[in-house]
This record gives C-alpha cells, structure tokens and sequence, in this order.
C-alpha cells in the first residue's frame, strides 16, 4: 500500500509541477494559425491511436508524451511493434472493418504504396512538412499522400572491446571475409523492412552470391534490424551488420563499448513514411499529428534517441557524421516494391530460416 | 475424509423443514443435466467451434473471391521447408515434454511422499519456473548459454581451456531444454496432486509383500498416477508446439523453423491466412492421435485412488537418499530459475549490461521509465491481471461441469465435449487468433481491440489445462460417494456441491491459479487481438525484445514476475495454507 500512496504522490507532484510551470499554455502559444484550428477540433476528439515500426519504444513513448505536452487534452495512444507487424495489424483492422487506427508509419515505403492504391490514406499535406530538409521533401508522396518522418540509416558497428579499428571491416564486401566467420549478426528481412531493403541493395550491387558468401561466415540472425545491437552488447558477436544508426548510437550513450562503421560501399538510407489514414477516428487529431511529425518539435523530442533531424533548425544528433559526408546507398521505390518479396525467399532458401 | 463426514447432518437438517423448501426441494431433485449439457454446447460452440470451424472453411477458400479449392493445402504442404516446419515442432514437443517430465516427476514425488528436507524451497522453485514467462526465461539462458557471451560458457572455457562452447542454447537440444524448464511445473502439480490422493496404505500392502520402497514406487505409486502423467505430458507437447516467442528468440538464431515461425510467414503481407489455415488444419488429427494414445494406454485399468474409506498418508523415510533427491529439487531450481532471474536482474539494474556489475553501472532509470514515463507499461499490467483473472474463471467453471458429464457419463456423446474442450491446444496460439479474430472480430459483433475477445480467446485457448485439471480432480472421485448422498435424498446438484466440489476444490483452485499464470504470460493468443488498449505485458515484453535496449525489457520481465509473485501469494493465503506448502 505504502509505495502506491507514494507513488500517487509522485505522479500528483509531478503533475502540479507542470501546471506550475505553465508549459502546456505555453506550448498552446507556440502554434501556428493553421496548428491552432486543428488542434482545438483535435481537442474535441481528446486521442489519437498511432501505429508505429519507425523507433524503438522507448523513443516513440517520448514522441507520445511531446505531443501531448504541446497539445494538452489530447493522449497519444502509442502502439510500437516491428514494421511488418505494424502493417499486419492495419490490415487486420481492415479487413475487420474496424478502424482503430488514426496515424500509421513504417520502414518499408511500398506499404504506403499499396495503401495509397488501395485509396486507404489520407490526402493531407502538412504545411510544416514545406520547411524540411530536402532529402525528407524529396522521398515524400508527390500527390501530399505520405510524408518522411525518419530518416533511417543502416550501417555496421563493432565491439570496440574485441575488434579494433584497424582491423575492422569497411564495407558489406568486406563481410564475406573468412575472418568473420561466426562474429556477424544481422536482422531477418521477414520481420524488419530494413533488412529487406538492405538485402534489395546488395543484391543490386553484389548479387545473390554475396548472401551465399555470407552465410558461410555463419551469421547469428535475429528478428528486426535493431536485435543484433542486443546481441553485441551481450559479446555474443562482435560486428553487427545492417543495424540502425539511432538505435545504436543510443545504446553507446548508454555505455556499451560499441562503435559506428560507416561503409566505404555505402550507407544505407531508408527514408521511412508516415500516413494518416482516411477512416481515422480521430482525424483532426490524426492531421495535427502529422503536421507536429513534419516539425520542428517532434525533430527535438527524438534528438536525445538519436534521430537524424529532418528540420533545419534542429542540430544533427551527437556523434553522428554529418548527413552531407556520407556516402549513401539508397534502393529505388520501385526495386522495393518488387524485391522485398523476392529476397525474402531468397533469405529463406539461403539460410535455412 | 472430514469433508465427507460433515455433509452427513446436512440432509437431515433439511428433512427437518419439510413444507417450506419445497419448491426448493422438488427443483434440486431434478436432473438439470441436460439443460448444463446444452449450455455448455453453446458455450464450446461459441468458443471452439466457431472460430475453428471459421478456419477449417477459410483453408478452402480463394482469397478475395471465397471460392472452393484445395490449393491452400499445396501451397502449405508443398515445399520441403514447410514440412520440416512441422516435424521440427512435433520433434520439440516431444522433447520437451519428455524432459519437463524426467525434471519433475521426482520431485513431485519427494514432495508428496517423501520426508525430503526443503519442500518449502521446492514449491518456491516450481512457483518460480512457472510464472517466469519462457520468452524471459529464454532471453535469461541466452544470456547463460550463448555460446560466445553465455556465462556457463565463459566460465568453462576459463576452467578447462576449452575452445568449444558446454552449452550452446541456439540448438534443438538448448530449444528443447529452455521451454521444458518453463513447463515441467506442469508435470509437478498434476503428478503431485494425485500422488496427495494416494494412502499410504496401497504401498504399505506392497511393503509387506516384501517390496522395498523404490519397488513401491515404481510398481504401486507411479503407476496410480499414471493418467497425470500422460495428461501433463499431452498439455506440454501441445503447448510447445504453439510456442512463438521462444522459437523466434532462439529458434531463429539456430536456425530451426517451426510451425509458429512458419504460419508467422504467412501472415505477412500479403496476409495468406487461407494458407495458414490450410497448414494448421492437420494438427487437430495429431490431437485427436494423442488422445487415442492416452485412451488406449489408460484402457482397461483402474485408477481411483479415492474411495472415501480412510486412507492414511505418511512420508517415506528416505535416510541419506533425501538429500540426493533434495539435491535434484536444488539443480532444477538453479537452472530454471536461479540462474536466468540472477543475470536479468543485473541487467534490470544496469545502465549496460554489456559491462557486467560494477557501482557505476547500476541504475534505477529502467524502473523509472516503465513505471512513470511508459503511458502503456502500467495500464498493460492491469490488462494482464484482469483479463488472465477473467479468463482463469471461466476456463475452470466449464471445464468442471464438462469433466464432471463425461466422467460420469451423464449423457450420450459426452465425450464429444470433452473433445472439444481439449481441441484448442493443438491450435497454435497465433491461429486460435486469427480463428477468433476471423469470427468475431468484424461487425455485427465487432469485438476487434475489445478486452473480452483477448478473454474470450485465453479462455478456449487454455480450457485444455483446466479441463485436463478437472478431468484428473473428477476421476479420482469415486461416483460411490455421490451415490451415497443420493441415497440418502440428495439431487445429483446437491451432490455435486456437497460432495464432489468440496473433495474436488483444492484441484480446481489449482487449475484456477495454473491458468491465471499461464494467460499473464501468454504471448501468442495475444499477440494478433490486442488493440491500442488493450494490449497485454507479454506483447509489450515481446516488442521490447525486439528492441537492442534489454535492460528495460529486463525491468518490465522484473515487474511482470513482482506482481504475479504477489497474486499468488494472495491467492495461496485465501485458498488456505494446505494448498501450496503443506497438507494439515
């Protein structure tokens, strides 16, 4: 009993503190005409439901709780899976006829593709989404149907403890080296958008036979792209291929001895969308969310995870290179479209899983 | 047998009354069997037969169009890779079953039958094993055995300069050993239960005989509880087999495909759910196999061991052989418990728990962040607890009353009930999912994200366990004692409330707790109903692991394990001290 009392004190404390502090009143201030509108018609619909596979939790907690802050009365309802499972449950709740969910955003841009087809997606161009980066501008849906809302990049890291930088590899070819035998770790392309995207790109650059090369070197396979980052912290490998830069560079702020590899052959750059969905129950909700997406607050709220900013005015994470001095790999929209389903396969008859 | 003795007076209590409870009276001397029989056909039709039946028509359907074909059955069964899927998933189940059983089996014996020091600490360890989720418990031996990082590992290559790994856990046998360390309770509170039920008597007839006491055992005692054994043996098999979070955990790293991680595949999109159906569809003949199997070993053989006549029980003397037998209790705990809990929670507590134990790298931040910055971290708790609570309930209620018709053979085809209520474990917990979700999720009942289609499909999913439990609870009952009531004036109700329930009570209370811990840790049921609210601990522990930020997920792991540790405890002070730890 005792620790629920104190913890009700708490979170009473905690919550009269914010009142005293004012921020919500002065976060209403902070908006913008056309925020302000949406977010008093937001107000009457009190929630938003949001799918997520882009962050981790923990990160997209932080999203939720940002944009509550700068839009009191208004919960986020914060549903974080991996992307494919994201995108299964929007099709469940389809083909169910029940509409649960308000804004939805994944790795794999041919899930908007096909949701657009299928005229799912809400016709709405966030007026914030004008003053992006041109790399988010330039990967968003012409027709204003899905905007960029992470800019992920996949890349290598190493255990600092166990491969030193002279001896590290430098690029994907690099891999197939019989001296990594048993010391890779990678995501699987059925569970992670990413790793299917990754796997598009080398195949266009390497062909098939690299994966062969590859998997004589026995990698440890895990689910999402971010598992093998679990798996290098616990030594059980010692180079992570195709992991997340924010995910990574968030646990080395935590302090496990792991390091970037940028490869010489090209980073990959996978410009993840965000939609909101035209059966949304919330849609005022769901428009004001996207335009918070497109701004420059939600750029602040994921910084301290290690998101790249697609805002100008919002400084780059810390110890992440410079967007504009990495060479990227990038695999066009329409290979994705065809390839994720195709190297799948080809993954399975490959490795054996 | 008090409980027998005190319903004695009550009869003629009431026969002192006659006039005024009559209505009353002339209602408890009907048979209502009938009118329960028809209830809880409706009840299995709604829970088991719909959904299934929903699944069994869909694996003949085109998609889109909805048309009759068979190929969802080629596509299913059509390449290697698929079928190895499945052997590999029979081959798991019988592993694990096998070894959950060589685990437990004596120490349930040693505990029911023995005067083994520590019973106390071996209840703690079966408590523990149980109520550890596997998915954790799995996340706890790949820290221990992997075969590079794992602590057992390191410590024997430092010991013996060894090159090689003792034990790697990304293998079938480390597969097979992670989830049978997570079931073997099973095994324990059914086998234990009807060893309580067993007199002293029986092997002091074989000890006279000239028998000694491991004679008794192998020849006496284990042989009466024989249909426990099988019984947990069968749940353990068809729950391994509907496993999913182990297998994506280990089984991807091993590079070992079951039928889980396959039907997973053809969920993804385009979502195949005609193929999935199609590919799930002959594990119900491997159910209705194992229960052939147990028939036909079970025939022709008598196993009451309760008659209502006395029946003393004394502990076995064991002299020096308790403490090996003690020692086995001390082995299996560390593996299944000890060990795993002490390295999570280190990570729980740590800021990496890459860098091991050390002052600086202790923290309380993962608490913090579930407990006060995770909008769904505390409301998922209290999903698990209600919805599990929810669930416990209406699984024991209808697996008594189903039990109780086909053990007494009240009506003609009772046994197609019991059938039934046993038939939802084969259905991996993902397919009994999208079974329900494929019934009842669209309009007009449009249950979708709704918190009684999660209780609705804990419920069928682990009426196996309660009604596996009941069967057990019932068997052991001898009808003469109903009978006894009944001549004496009694209505069948009457008698079941008066005689049976109280004879049957401790089992049910366990077949209630057995399945409240089992739906707070179920992953795969879960995973496909839940909606933005209603989502549960283990899909929120299960998306955390997918993430590289384990020492949340070890802190959730930390919570989920305080607070089912907690409602147990309750739970064992309401339903008396004589459940858990002793029988006086």
């Amino acid at each position: 009993m005792a620790s629920i009392t104190r913890r009700g004190l708490l979170a009473a404390g905690g919550g009269a503190l914010g009142g005293a502090a004012g921020v919500p009143r002065a976060a209403a201030q902070g908006l913008a005409p056309h925020e302000r509108e949406l977010h008093e018609a937001a107000q009457r619909e009190g929630e938003i439901t949001w799918y997520t596979g882009q962050f981790q939790s923990e990160p997209s907690e932080a999203v939720g709780r940002a944009f509550t802050e700068r839009h009191p009365g208004i919960k986020v309802n914060v549903v974080r899976s991996a992307s494919q499972v994201a995108f299964q449950r929007l099709s469940q709740d389809a083909r169910a006829r029940v509409a649960q969910c308000d804004v939805f955003s994944s790795t794999d841009t041919s899930h908007f593709t096909a949701l657009k087809r299928q005229d799912r997606l809400l016709p709405y161009r966030p007026r914030n989404a004008e003053r992006m980066i041109g790399a988010a501008r330039d990967a968003a849906d012409p027709d204003g149907h899905y905007q960029i809302t992470y800019l992920a990049l996949y890349l290598l890291a190493r255990r600092t403890d166990r491969v030193p930088e002279p001896e590290a590899p430098r690029s994907w070819r690099d891999l197939t080296d019989a001296r990594w035998r048993d010391q890779l770790a990678v995501g699987h392309p059925g569970y992670s958008g990413a790793i299917g995207s990754w796997c598009v790109a080398m195949r266009a650059m390497y062909g098939w036979d690299y994966f062969r090369a590859l998997e004589r070197n026995r990698p440890q396979i895990g689910r999402s792209a971010g598992d093998p980052v679990t798996t290098l912290n616990a030594g059980e490998r010692t180079v992570g291929v195709g992991i997340p830069a924010a995910a990574t560079l968030f646990s080395i702020s935590r302090g496990n001895p792991l390091s970037l590899i940028y490869p010489e052959d090209g980073t990959l750059m996978v410009p993840a969308p965000s939609a909101a969905l035209r059966n949304a129950p919330h849609p005022n909700a769901a428009k004001l969310f996207m335009e918070f997406m497109t701004g420059p607050a939600y750029a602040r709220a994921t910084r301290p995870f290690f998101a790249e900013s697609l805002r100008p005015e919002v400084q780059p994470p810390e110890g992440a290179r410079p967007l504009d001095q990495i060479k990227f790999v990038s695999p066009a929209l329409q290979d994705i479209e065809t390839g994720i389903p195709e190297v799948k396969e080809l993954w399975r008859d490959t490795f054996g899983i | 047998m008090n409980d027998t003795a005190t319903i004695l007076p009550k009869p003629a209590a009431r026969a002192g009354e006659p006039r005024r409870a009559g209505v009353l009276d002339r209602l408890s001397h009907v048979e209502p069997v009938a009118l329960v029989w028809l209830a809880l056909a409706v009840v299995l039709l709604l829970l088991v037969v719909a959904p299934l039946g929903k699944l069994f028509l869909v694996s003949f359907e085109t998609q889109e169009t909805g048309a009759f074909t068979l190929s969802n059955y080629v596509t299913a069964y059509g390449r290697a890779r698929y079928r190895d899927a499945l052997v590999n998933s029979l081959l798991l189940g019988l592993a694990s079953a096998t070894i959950s059983v060589v685990l437990a089996v004596p120490m349930a014996w040693a505990v029911s039958r023995t005067d083994m020091p520590g019973k106390g600490l071996t209840w703690a360890v079966v408590l523990g094993a149980f109520v550890v989720p596997p998915y954790l418990g799995a996340v706890g031996w790949i820290l221990l055995a992997g075969p590079n990082s794992g602590v057992i590992n390191r410590v024997w290559r430092a010991a013996t300069g060894a090159e090689g790994a003792l034990f790697n856990v990304y293998s079938f046998e480390g597969m097979a050993l992670v989830i049978a360390l997570h079931s073997f309770p099973l095994v324990f509170i059914f086998v234990k239960a009807a060893l309580d039920l067993v007199s002293s008597e029986m092997e002091d007839a074989a000890n006279i005989l000239g028998a000694g006491t491991w004679t008794a055992v192998r020849k006496v005692s284990l042989p009466l509880v024989w249909p426990s054994i099988m019984a947990a043996f069968i749940v353990i098999f068809l729950e391994t087999i509907a496993l999913f979070g182990t297998p994506a955990i280990i089984g991807i790293p091993a590079r070992i495909n079951v039928v889980t991680t396959q039907l997973w595949q053809f969920f993804e999109y385009p979502v195949r759910v005609e193929v999935a159906a199609a590919y799930a569809m002959p594990l119900l003949l491997i159910t209705v196999g194992m229960i052939a199997v147990q028939k036909l070993l079970l025939s022709r053989k008598g196993f009451v061991s309760q008659t209502g006549k006395g029946g003393e029980r004394r502990p076995i003397k064991l002299g020096p052989w308790r403490w090996a037998l003690f020692g086995w209790c001390a082995s299996v705990g560390a593996l299944s418990v000890a060990m795993p809990l002490l390295v999570l929670v280190q990570a729980s507590f740590a800021k990496a728990w890459g860098r091991g134990i050390s002052l600086d790298n202790l923290t309380l931040r993962n608490y913090r962040l579930l407990i006060f910055e995770h909008e769904m971290a505390l409301t998922s708790i209290w999903n698990t607890i209600w919805f599990s609570a929810s669930a416990a309930t209406f699984a024991v209620l209808i697996a008594l009353l189903i039990a109780y018709i086909v053990n007494r053979r009240l009506v003609p085809f009772g046994e197609a009930l019991g059938f039934l209520a046993m038939a939802p474990f084969v259905i991996p917990g993902i397919v009994m999912a999208i079974g329900f979700y494929a019934a009842y999720a669209s309009p007009p009942l449009a249950l979708y994200g709704t918190a009684a289609i999660i209780i609705f499909a804990f419920t069928a999913r682990f009426l196996p366990i309660a009604y596996a439990n009941s069967s057990a609870a019932v068997r052991a009952v001898h009808p003469e004692m109903e009978e006894a009531a009944r001549i004496l004036g009694s209505g069948r109700l009457h008698a079941i409330s008066r005689v049976t329930a109280p004879l049957v009570k401790k089992a049910l209370l366990g077949g209630w707790l057995i399945v409240f811990i089992v739906a707070s840790r179920e992953l795969s049921a879960a995973i496909f109903l839940v909606g933005p609210r209603t989502r549960t601990m283990s899909v929120l522990l299960y998306d955390l692991s997918e993430a590289g930020n384990f020492e949340v997920l070890a802190a959730f792991g930390g919570l989920l394990l305080l607070i089912t540790m907690v409602l147990v405890g309750v739970g064992m002070k309401l339903v008396g001290r004589d459940f858990m730890l002793r029988r006086t």
